[in-house]
C-alpha cells in the first residue's frame, strides 16, 4: 500500500515540477507577493496632502501650518484662497481634506477667546479620513496650550507615550510585541499563512480537474492504486511545496525584513504542515466535485477569499457581527493566523498555541475525511 | 455598392454565430448562473458583514492592585465604557500572560497605592497600559480610547487644575460625502471592483486557453472567421455575464446595505461598462499568451485580482504606500474604477473626476486588445 502511495506522489511531483516554468511559478511569484503586498497592505495614513485654505492670514494660522508642515505624518500643504477653489483637489483625491483657518482666528487667540477651525474630510477614504482627523486635532489640541515648545509629531502615539499629565497623574502605555507599531510587523506573518493557503488550495482544486478535462484520470483509476491511495497522493505535495515556500517565507521575513521569531520551529512546521493538508483536503474536495478547470478554479475561488475576509488577515475578527466571529472558528486560515502572530511576534507559550493547532488537526482532519470519502464516491 | 452591402451583412451573421455559440457555451454551463448572480452576492455579503474598519469592542483585561476609592472609580470607568470588555485578572503576571497568549488586547495596570500617589506631593500616580503592538490598528485605538477615558476620570475628579489654562482650539471635522464616516460605504464600491475584475479578467483569461489545451482552437480557425470577430465574439457574452452581475450588486448595496447612490444610474452603467474594457482585454491577453489553463488562471490571480484587492485603494490607502508602489498603482485599471466607482455612489456625478478615469481605462483597455489582436494569429504551430 505504502509502495503504490509512494508512486502516486512521485507520478504527481513529476507532474507538477516537469516544466521548468511550472516550478518557477511554484517559488517565485508569492516571493514577489510578500514583497510588494507588505508595502502595500499598510492601515497606517502617511504622507498626507492637505490642503489649507488661510483666510486667517494672521500669525496663530501661521503657526497651525508650521506644526502640521512639522510633523512627519504631513508631506504636502497645498494652499487655496478659499473651499471651492480646494474643493476641486479634493474631489479628484490630490488631497483627503481642507482645513479652514476662518479669518479672526489669530484675533480670537490673542484676546484669548475659545477659537475654532474647520477641516472638511473625504469621506470616501472614510478611513484615512478619520486618521487624519486624529492628527489634525493632536496638532490643534497641542496648538490650545500656550505657544511654547517644539510642535508635537502627530506619530508620537508609538513607543512609549505619556497621554496626559496635569498635577502628578500620568498613563504610561507600552506597545508588546511591535514596539514601534510597524504594520508590516503585523502583515508579513499573516502572508505566510495567507500565501500557503492559496498555493495549497490551488495546486489540488486544479489536480482532478485537470486529468478530468484530459483524459488522463481513467488512466489513474485503472492502476492498480486504490481510490483512496490516490486521494491521498494527491495530498500530499501541497504538503511538500508548503513547507519548502514556508522555509523560504520565514527566511525572508526573519533575516530580510527582521520581524523576530520567538515561538517554538517544531510548532511553526506543525502548523504549517497542518494547515496545507486542511487547504489541500478542502483542494481536493472542490477538484472531486467539478468537471472542468475552470469550474474547480472558481471553486476554489469562492472559497479563498471567505478565507481570507473572514480570518483576521485585513481587519479584526473582533470588528466583525457575532455570526460572522462564529464561522471564523471553522476558518482554518483564522487558527493559522493566530498561530503565525503568536509564533513570530509574541513567543506565545505552547500550551496556548496548542488550542489553535488543535483546531486546525480537527479541520485538517475532516476536510480530509471530506475529500477522500468525495473522491472515492466520484471514482466509483 | 451592393457588394460592399452583402459583406456587411455576411460580416455581420459570422459575428452573431460565434457569439450565439459563445453565448450557448456560457449559458449551457450552469456555473456561469452561479458566477453571475450567487459569487457575487456571496462576496458582496462577505465584503460588507466580514470587513468592517470601523473597531467596535476590545477585550482588555484589568489588574487592580489598588483597591482603593480613586482606583476603583477608573476601573468602574473603563468597565463601563462601551470600548472596552474587561476581564479582570489577578496579578500583573497573569494579565501579562492573557496577553502573551491573544486572550485580550490589552492590559491595564493600576498599581498600588495609586490613590494615595493621586493626592500626594512630589509624586506622580501611573496607569499603566500594555497593549498587544502586534495589530497596528487596534492599538491606536487603544491608545485613544484609553486617553479619553483617563481625562474623563481626571475631570471628574476635578484634577486637572494643575494643567495650565488656555483657551481652548477647538476643531469642527465635517465629512464629506460620508458624513458618519462608515468604512462599509466606501468598501462596498471598492468590493464591486473586485468582483467586477474577477468576472472580467479571471474568466476571460481561460477563454483561449481552454481552447489551446483542448485542441479545439484549430476547429475555430478553421472557420471564416477573422481575428477581429473571434475576439468580439468571445468577449461580448462575458461582457453582458458581467454587467448582469453588476446590476444585482447595486441592487443589493443599494437595498441591503442601503448604500446612498448620489450620482445617476447612466454614470454607473458607462463606468461599469468602461472598466470593462480593460478588464475583459487583459484576460484575453493572458489567454492568448499562456498555453494551459492553470497558468493562464495564475497569471490571471497574480495580475487582475490581487491588485484589485491590495493595491486599489480599496482597503489600503494608496496615498500611504511607498512612492515605487503608487507609481505601480497607476497602471492599474481597479484603481481607477474604485475612485469611480466611490465617486459616482457617494458624491454624484462628478464629471471632472470620472471623464479623466474612463479615458484611463479606456486606453489600457485598448492596448490590451492591440496586444491581444496581434498575438491571436490564425496559424497553427
Amino acid at each position: 500500500m505504502l509502495q503504490r502511495l509512494l508512486a502516486i506522489v512521485r507520478k504527481e511531483l513529476i507532474t507538477m515540477l516537469r516544466d521548468p516554468r511550472a516550478r518557477l511559478a511554484l517559488i517565485i511569484p508569492p516571493i514577489i507577493q510578500l514583497f510588494i503586498f507588505s508595502s502595500a497592505a499598510t492601515m497606517e495614513v502617511k504622507n498626507i496632502a492637505l490642503a489649507v485654505v488661510d483666510l486667517d492670514r494672521g500669525p496663530y494660522a501661521a503657526d497651525v501650518q508650521q506644526r502640521l508642515a512639522g510633523s512627519r505624518s504631513f508631506t504636502r500643504l497645498p494652499r487655496y484662497a478659499n473651499v471651492a477653489s480646494a474643493r476641486g483637489a479634493l474631489e479628484r483625491e490630490q488631497v483627503i481634506g481642507i482645513l479652514v483657518l476662518p479669518s479672526g482666528f489669530s484675533a480670537d487667540r490673542t484676546a484669548g477667546r475659545p477659537a475654532s477651525a474647520q477641516l472638511l474630510l473625504d469621506g470616501r477614504r472614510s478611513n484615512a479620513a478619520q486618521i487624519t482627523a486624529q492628527y489634525v486635532s493632536t496638532i490643534m489640541a497641542a496648538e490650545g496650550a500656550p505657544l511654547s515648545g517644539a510642535p508635537p509629531d502627530a506619530n508620537a502615539a508609538g513607543g512609549s507615550a505619556a497621554l496626559a499629565r496635569p498635577a502628578n497623574a500620568e498613563v504610561v502605555i507600552d506597545n508588546w510585541f511591535n514596539p514601534n507599531l510597524d504594520y508590516r510587523w503585523f502583515m508579513l506573518p499573516n502572508l505566510v499563512g495567507m500565501l500557503s493557503l492559496g498555493v495549497a488550495l490551488m495546486i489540488t482544486a486544479l489536480s482532478v480537474a485537470r486529468e478530468r478535462e484530459l483524459g488522463t484520470f481513467d488512466q489513474t483509476l485503472v492502476s492498480p492504486a486504490t481510490p483512496v491511495e490516490i486521494a491521498l497522493g494527491k495530498l500530499l505535495p501541497p504538503l511538500l511545496v508548503a513547507s519548502v515556500q514556508a522555509t523560504l517565507y520565514l527566511l525572508i521575513v526573519t533575516l530580510l525584513y527582521g520581524v523576530p521569531f520567538r515561538g517554538n520551529l517544531l510548532v511553526f512546521y506543525a502548523a504549517v504542515l497542518t494547515f496545507a493538508e486542511a487547504c489541500a483536503g478542502v483542494g481536493l474536495f472542490i477538484s472531486s466535485l467539478v468537471h472542468t478547470q475552470q469550474q474547480a478554479f472558481l471553486g476554489a475561488f469562492a472559497v479563498l477569499l471567505p478565507f481570507a475576509l473572514l480570518s483576521g488577515f485585513a481587519t479584526p475578527v473582533e470588528n466583525m457581527p457575532w455570526w460572522l466571529q462564529f464561522v471564523t472558528t471553522i476558518n482554518p486560515l483564522a487558527h493559522m493566523l493566530r498561530l503565525m502572530q503568536g509564533l513570530f511576534l509574541k513567543g506565545a507559550s505552547v500550551a496556548s498555541l496548542a488550542q489553535d493547532l488543535v483546531k486546525l488537526l480537527e479541520i485538517a482532519l475532516c476536510t480530509t475525511a471530506a475529500a477522500v470519502l468525495l473522491f472515492r464516491r466520484k471514482a466509483a | 455598392m451592393s457588394d460592399t452591402l452583402t459583406r456587411v451583412r455576411s460580416w455581420w451573421q459570422q459575428l452573431a454565430a460565434i457569439m450565439i455559440k459563445e453565448g450557448k457555451q456560457v449559458t449551457r454551463d450552469p456555473s456561469s448562473w452561479i458566477i453571475a448572480v450567487v459569487l457575487p452576492l456571496t462576496f458582496l455579503f462577505l465584503f460588507g458583514f466580514g470587513i468592517s474598519l470601523d473597531t467596535t469592542v476590545v477585550k482588555i483585561a484589568m489588574v487592580r492592585e489598588d483597591g482603593g476609592r480613586d482606583a476603583r472609580a477608573f476601573g468602574d470607568a473603563l468597565t463601563s465604557s462601551k470600548w472596552f470588555l474587561v476581564v479582570p485578572a489577578t496579578d500583573r503576571r497573569s494579565g501579562e500572560r492573557l496577553l502573551q497568549d491573544q486572550n485580550v488586547k490589552a492590559v491595564v495596570i493600576i498599581p498600588a497605592e495609586f490613590g494615595r500617589r493621586l493626592y500626594a506631593q512630589n509624586t506622580t500616580a501611573q496607569v499603566q497600559v500594555l497593549v498587544d503592538g502586534a495589530e497596528p490598528n487596534t492599538a491606536n485605538y487603544v491608545h485613544g480610547y484609553v486617553g479619553a477615558i483617563w481625562s474623563g476620570f481626571l475631570a471628574a475628579r476635578g484634577l486637572e487644575q494643575g494643567s495650565p489654562i488656555a483657551a481652548p482650539v477647538s476643531l469642527e471635522v465635517r465629512y464629506w460625502y460620508n458624513a458618519n464616516a462608515v468604512s462599509r460605504w466606501f468598501l462596498i464600491p471598492g468590493s464591486m471592483t473586485v468582483i467586477m475584475t474577477l468576472l472580467g479578467t479571471l474568466l476571460t483569461s481561460l477563454v483561449i486557453a481552454r481552447e489551446y489545451e483542448r485542441g479545439t482552437l484549430e476547429a475555430l480557425y478553421a472557420t471564416p472567421l477573422t481575428r477581429g470577430q473571434i475576439l468580439i465574439g468571445k468577449t461580448l457574452p462575458y461582457f453582458l455575464l458581467a454587467m448582469v452581475s453588476m446590476a444585482v450588486c447595486v441592487l443589493t448595496a443599494l437595498l441591503l446595505f442601503q448604500l446612498p447612490l448620489r450620482g445617476s444610474f447612466l454614470a454607473l452603467g458607462l463606468v461599469s461598462a468602461v472598466f470593462l474594457v480593460p478588464a475583459l482585454g487583459q484576460g484575453l491577453l493572458i489567454s492568448v499568451t499562456m498555453r494551459t489553463q492553470m497558468a493562464a488562471a495564475q497569471l490571471g490571480l497574480m495580475t487582475g485580482y490581487l491588485p484589485a484587492m491590495m493595491l486599489s485603494g480599496f482597503l489600503f490607502d494608496i496615498h500611504s504606500m511607498p512612492p515605487w508602489l503608487q507609481a505601480i498603482t497607476l497602471a492599474i485599471p481597479a484603481r481607477y474604477m474604485n475612485v469611480s466607482l466611490q465617486t459616482v455612489f457617494l458624491a454624484g456625478d462628478l464629471w471632472s473626476v470620472l471623464i479623466p478615469n474612463m479615458l484611463f481605462m479606456l486606453a489600457v483597455g485598448a492596448l490590451f486588445f492591440g496586444l491581444t489582436w496581434r498575438r491571436l494569429h490564425k496559424r497553427l504551430d
